[in-house]
């Protein structure tokens, strides 16, 4: 451990009491706070959420307080409060341990954001594959309604139906809508013209729960957490090639080193450390030697990528890097939406040049034109989806260059079958990828 | 209200535009182009899903879709002329779309006229990257009969979904799957069967979506577009006639902001082949004993009309169609009433002048803040483009009121302590509009608008949905042919029957059994053929020059596409005319020279245009309130609306193209009407009375007020004034 | 379709404030009424409960994972694959369920009891392999657990 006392903002109290149970979460506290803010004055929350320097949990980063105090003003339309539970991010299963172990806490915020939005309206879109979370978040609910504390709120709970794209904001607000969940072009952005046209403010899960201890505490004292431009703590996911894979709720500014070495228990199996995905599967990736960073934003950018949603992947020496990045191209193929033409062709042009690559039917000119399509992709789709592809291989190429190179040099993969990534079957391979086969 | 203007750089040129302007016009207006596929401002607002238009904006550190974006003062762009970054902006998106596209421009009809083709060949790579298999799939896949889906050409600009979902509203044609997977779909592989689904051609920025009639007819450069207006409908939508060889081989449209924003229905886009249909009538025919009939020149069927109009010594009636052109009614009408004193003509309804008074366009419809939709007829089915206008104010933000029974709600609306009558009074942009039979032609609206204060409402009038194309243009010029007047003849000498919709129609078949003899103009032999004693060969509104007037009281503009395959009618009228003394002459810029002078204040034809303006309005307003209403209907029963279906008439009757348009042997009902008999949406009933009762399927239609039951002309058999409908 | 469908959509539309948006609640309802998977009746079926046109529901739920467009088998056990349940062995767990079923990923058994998927990052990573079955995470599962997993799924 280090020498910092470990600090729980949104998971405190979740080892020593069932905090899905409305009683207990009322004996530590829970709730207090809602009646606290309610007596304030809505902006006097959003002032405690500017101070408190809390930054959007879900991979942008955008501050809250300033998120919501762009909200458009006496446009004689409903504001929503949305609360961002999409979580799909590969590596990012913290929203999800928040939903099933401390609801209440989530349900709170939602509540005294509402209260700081004049907002009577929530809804929470919640991922639907989490079908546990659902139940448990459902009963807190119920629990909420009996026990009369939603004071005029209603808050929906809205089941997703798998799609990576509708963590976007502007996708989520589409599906919501009951469309495709196709992300829109901004601006306008939600906060203008979000849910129905309607001024909407749009967080995740881990934002909206850290809400009521910045109630109790004040924004000073949060901002006081972590370090400069990065205040408070995360629930970092941790997982991979990693003894003890999980969420570990730590002060920003914590280095990797520390995740993964103190808390995850170090590589397993005496594998040596090979790379670090530090912020979810779109971001570029560090080698073993850039562990020394710290995980905050600024740390993250000055390593040459970001902090994102906050989940760590560990990688030994077992991956093979091609494969690593055909199979993120993969995901990033399966979830494109379809809208932009980068992203939905470049995702599936990167696919076969990687898989060309891998399969030793690549020549040099091959990574020259990957790196390309990924540069093609970059900063030109209609939403991140299509960086969040190009990055992360694009850094794989640059960062393991030899190893790309013996590819096409071998005629093949150099781990002749022993990646601990050989052969893994991606969804994408499952589905035809045409809809309708040509007739022999 | 003044416009504020601003300043933009493009590419270091100056413009002032005004705020809000969209930077691709922006930059049409600095002389510069932003390539676009998806942008099309008619859909709605801008998606940026194509990534062409890739520019750098200043201060903003990534390029920017700057469809999506408007004019701002101070702004400052670059396009792919002087900025690097955006050129490999637009490389790179040129290059994706190309990726999976089969690059098949010279088997696809697009060719030539194809922004994608046009742009790869200006800005893109000589040679493709890409060396993987491309994304291939069947093809084409029937849309509909009209309409062919090449998926592989298809960019998923999502023009045409854009379309089908946010203008026509009518839901049919989607996008399913996701991302590049996704394809351009209707439900099942059922056919789009909608009546704008044809737009989608136009729409589609590639050669995705074709049209069926057009396939592997004609290229760009041995083609020529003729500006001229759709004669199927009083809207008169602007057209472009695609001509190869002499040929209709298609049909754009030609976008008249005011009257058709550039939509077209499916009948005006596809039904042109009728002019080659089979029982094309190319030459005069004669009747030989009963059903027979026998070709002759025209020296002898000249002699034989001139024979029958002498006979008849005066007792002649004319049947006219309403598609006849301003000049053909105006020259048939003085050969008829000043040679031969024949004034009695007969149209299909009445018209009025009396709407003069509260013109507007069309388009106001779209600004307008209320509208009152009077009678049970579909818009759609009467007017098309009037029922996209309709979608497109409410979407605006517009309410619009369907007031029931037109005669019946005209009456009460006009009385001063009725609630919408109350609101239409008030409001500044209120519209009116009859979609019903049996308008007075207007004059009941006109009362009606009159009585609500519109005269003084410059942004509040009224749209009376006639039954014929150009019923109001004939009716003035047969009026101005002559100012004697004389009563019906008592016994028929003779039957004038003009056109095929005249031909056609059930009351005109009936005068032609009171006549003693009958000439028929009509364009096909099955019209014709039976109860003719002369048949002259019919020309089409694509074989015509002159003037139609619309719905609004536009005068516009026909150009002659096509040469007709017989001497058209203003030719061998004005022949008639020579043997009785008639100067009439056959030429239609001289025909509406002589007529101008007398209705249209002078108005030289050459100033018609290729996009008429609206005349101002008139002064006097007039117009008589329908009378009182009928009772109500009796016990469980309905009353009958009939109504003439769009895909309808001799034309569409000819096109193969269009007959899965033509409406299903079905009964509408409202859900009240249909739950109170115990019907389910589709089940078979019987509709009908004591006398005749026959077997429709049930469709539900929430949008239909009770206490009606809706059926097609068609399928209505005999059937008329209350019904009764049960289940079998 | 079961009784009272419509009215138990419009009954969803309620919760907001346009009912086009209840159109995924009532898929998945459309789609658990239909045995687990979404035919064409059932797209007419949720497009007559809220106003939309079939095509406009075939068109959403073809953009989602979870919607089937095919029928399924009376189970569904999904393998997640993406990275973090990849690096620790996920393909393994894959060809265990192939190996005892039979089938491939997208597969249904013959005997219409099980329908073998692979999915993307099931937000289980910290605890991988993932694998859900009828909608419930088992985290982690090895190749040694799969016998006894659909031994209990076939039991049950």
């Amino acid at each position: 451990m280090g020498s910092r006392e470990r600090v729980q903002v949104v998971l405190a109290g979740a080892d020593e009491h069932d905090l899905t149970k409305l009683a207990e979460f009322r004996k530590a506290g829970g709730y207090k706070m809602l009646a606290k803010a309610r007596k304030l004055e809505p902006q006097a929350i959003v002032e405690e959420l500017l101070t408190s320097g809390l930054r959007g949990r879900g991979g942008a980063g955008f501050p809250m307080g300033r998120k919501a105090s762009f909200l458009a003003k006496d446009t004689g339309k409903p504001v929503y409060l949305v609360v961002n539970a999409d979580e799909s991010e590969p590596g990012d299963f913290k929203d999800r341990e928040i939903m099933f172990r401390v609801p209440h806490r989530l349900l709170e915020g939602c509540l005294i954001t509402a209260h700081a939005i004049d907002s009577k309206h929530v809804f929470i879109y919640l991922r639907g594959e989490y079908s546990h979370e659902f139940e448990v978040l459902r009963a807190a609910l119920d629990e909420v309604r009996d026990a009369g504390l939603l004071g005029g709120v209603t808050i929906v709970i809205h089941r997703g139906a798998g799609a990576y794209i509708c963590g976007e904001e502007t996708a989520l607000l589409e599906s919501l809508e009951g469309k495709r969940g196709q992300p829109r072009s901004k601006p306008p952005f939600p906060a203008v013209q979000g849910l129905y046209a309607s001024p909407t403010l749009i967080n995740n899960v881990e934002t909206v729960a850290t809400v009521p201890a910045i109630v109790e505490h004040g924004g000073d004292w949060y901002a006081a957490l972590g370090v400069e431009n990065s205040a408070g703590t995360r629930v970092f996911s941790l997982s991979g090639n990693v003894v003890n894979g999980g969420n570990y709720e730590l002060e920003l500014g914590t280095s990797l080193y520390e995740l993964i070495y103190r808390i995850g228990g170090g590589i397993p199996d005496g594998r040596k450390l090979k790379a670090v995905i530090p912020g979810g599967s779109s971001v570029p990736v560090l080698t073993a030697g850039e562990i020394q960073y710290p995980l905050d934003f600024d740390s993250m950018a000055e390593a040459g990528t970001m902090l994102g949603s906050g989940a760590v992947i560990v990688i030994d020496d077992r991956c093979c890097m091609v494969q690593l990045g055909l199979r993120v191209a993969q995901f990033y193929q399966h979830e494109s939406c379809g809208k932009c033409t980068p992203c939905r062709e470049g995702t599936r042009w990167m696919v076969q040049i990687l898989r060309a690559i891998e399969d030793g039917r690549a020549d040099h000119r091959d990574l020259d034109l990957l790196l390309d399509v990924c540069d093609r992709i970059l900063g030109k789709c209609l939403c991140p989806l299509g960086d969040a592809a190009a990055m992360p291989v694009a850094s794989y190429v640059t960062k393991f260059a030899d190893e790309y190179r013996q590819h096409v040099e071998e005629g093949g993969c150099p781990f002749g079958g022993q990646s601990s990534l050989e052969g893994v079957f991606a969804p994408v391979d499952q589905h035809a990828e045409v809809p309708v086969e040509v007739p022999a | 209200m003044s416009v504020e203007l601003v300043t933009v750089v493009i590419d270091d040129r100056e413009v002032q535009v005004a705020k809000g302007t969209g930077i691709v016009e922006t930059a049409l207006s600095a002389g510069i182009e932003i390539p676009v596929f998806c942008y099309e401002p008619r859909l709605g607002p801008a998606v940026g899903a194509c990534r062409m238009c890739l520019c750098e904006v200043e201060g903003m550190p990534k390029l920017q879709a700057v469809c999506t974006m408007t004019a701002q003062d101070g702004m400052v762009v670059r396009t792919a002329q002087t900025s690097a970054k955006a050129a490999e902006g637009q490389d790179a998106t040129l290059e994706f779309i190309l990726v999976n596209h089969p690059l098949d421009c010279p088997v696809c009809d697009k060719g030539g006229e194809c922004p994608l083709q046009d742009l790869t060949f200006r800005w893109g790579p000589g040679n493709t990257r890409m060396e993987f298999e491309k994304r291939t799939v069947e093809k084409p896949i029937p849309v509909s009969p009209a309409i062919a889906l090449d998926r592989e050409r298809c960019i998923l600009c999502y023009r045409c979904t854009r379309f089908s979902e946010s203008v026509a509203e009518d839901g049919q044609l989607v996008a399913v799957n996701r991302g590049a997977s996704s394809v351009i779909a209707t439900f099942e592989d059922q056919p789009y069967r909608a009546p704008f689904s044809g737009n989608v051609i136009e729409l589609c920025p590639v050669g995705a979506l074709t049209s069926t009639q057009y396939r592997f007819l004609g290229r760009p450069w041995e083609i020529q577009n003729v500006p001229t207006v759709c004669g199927l409908c009083p809207v008169g939508c602007n057209t472009h006639a695609t001509m190869r060889e002499g040929k209709v081989r298609r049909m754009l449209s030609r976008n008249h902001p005011e009257v058709d924003e550039g939509w077209l229905c499916d009948k005006g886009r596809f039904a042109f082949t009728h002019l080659y249909a089979r029982d094309r009538i190319t030459d005069p025919l004669r009747r030989v004993r009963q059903r027979g009939f026998e070709e002759l020149s025209w020296d002898d069927a000249l002699d034989e009309a001139e024979r029958l109009l002498r006979d008849a010594q005066g007792r002649i009636v004319t049947a006219l169609s309403g598609s006849e052109t301003v000049e053909q009614a105006y020259a048939l009408g003085k050969l008829l009433r000043r040679g031969l004193g024949a004034h009695t003509a007969v149209l299909p309804e009445e018209t009025s002048s009396a709407l003069d008074a509260f013109r507007l366009p069309l388009s106001a419809i779209r600004d307008a803040e209320l509208v009152a939709v009077l009678g049970d007829e579909p818009v759609a089915e009467r007017a098309p483009i009037v029922d996209l206008w309709l979608r497109a104010a409410r979407r605006a933000g517009a309410r619009i009121e369907h007031t029931g029974d037109a005669a019946e709600s005209c009456r009460r609306l006009a009385d001063g302590r009725d609630a919408l009558g109350k609101r239409l009074r008030e409001s500044e942009r209120a519209i009116l509009i009859w979609s019903a039979e049996e308008g007075s032609g207007g004059s009941h609206l006109a009362a009606l608008a009159s009585k609500l204060g519109f005269g003084g409402k410059p942004g509040s009038g009224a749209f009376h949905l006639p039954a014929t194309p150009n019923g109001r243009g004939i009716a003035d010029a047969w009026a101005a042919c002559c100012d004697d007047e004389a009563d019906s003849p008592e016994e028929i000498g003779l039957l004038v029957v003009s056109g095929d919709e005249a031909a056609a129609d059930p009351n005109v078949r009936a005068l032609a059994e009171r006549a003693e003899r009958v000439i028929v103009t009509s364009m096909f032999q099955g019209l014709a053929v039976g109860w003719a004693d002369l048949v002259l060969p019919g020309t089409s509104y694509l074989e015509r020059d002159g003037t139609y007037v619309n719905l609004e009281g536009r005068l516009q503009r026909l150009r002659r596409a096509a040469i007709p395959p017989a001497p058209d009618e203003l030719a061998w009228i004005s022949k008639l005319a020579e043997r009785f003394e008639v100067e009439v002459p056959p030429y239609a810029a001289a025909v509406f020279a002589e007529l101008s002078e007398l209705i249209y204040d002078g108005l030289p034809f050459g100033e018609v245009g290729e996009r008429a303006e609206l005349r101002t309005r008139s002064e006097a307003p007039g117009g008589e309130l329908p009378g009182e209403f009928a009772p109500a209907a009796a016990n469980g029963e309905l009353r009958l609306v009939r109504y003439r279906p769009l895909f309808s008439g001799p034309a569409v009757e000819r096109v193969p193209e269009l007959q899965f348009q033509r409406p299903s042997p079905e009964v509408e009902l409202a859900p009240q009407d249909a739950e109170a008999r115990g019907i389910r949406n589709g089940e078979a009933v019987t509709v009908g009375h004591a006398e005749a009762a026959f077997e429709l399927r049930a469709r539900i239609n929430a949008s239909l007020r009770t206490g009606i039951a809706r059926i097609a002309n068609e399928h209505a058999g005999d059937l008329g004034g209350f019904v009764e409908v049960t289940k079998p | 379709m079961m009784e009272g469908f419509a009215e138990r959509v419009q009954e969803l539309a309620m919760q907001y404030p346009d009912p086009r948006s209840a159109i995924m609640p009532a898929l998945h309802l459309a789609q658990v009424e239909n045995g687990g998977w979404l035919s064409p009746e059932s797209f007419e079926e949720v497009g007559a409960a809220l106003g939309l046109t079939p095509a406009y529901c075939q068109a959403i739920a073809s953009f989602y994972d979870m919607y089937h467009l095919a029928p399924t088998g009376k189970h569904l056990v999904e393998v997640c694959t993406n990275i973090s349940c990849a690096l620790v062995g996920a393909q393994r767990v894959l060809e265990a369920f192939q190996q005892e079923l039979g089938v491939r990923p997208g597969e249904t058994t013959e005997d219409g009891e099980v329908t073998l998927r692979t999915m993307e990052c099931a937000g289980g990573c910290g605890w991988a392999p993932v694998v859900v079955v009828d909608h419930r995470y088992r985290e982690p599962t090895t190749p040694e657990d799969v016998p006894a997993v659909l031994r209990e799924l076939r039991g049950g």
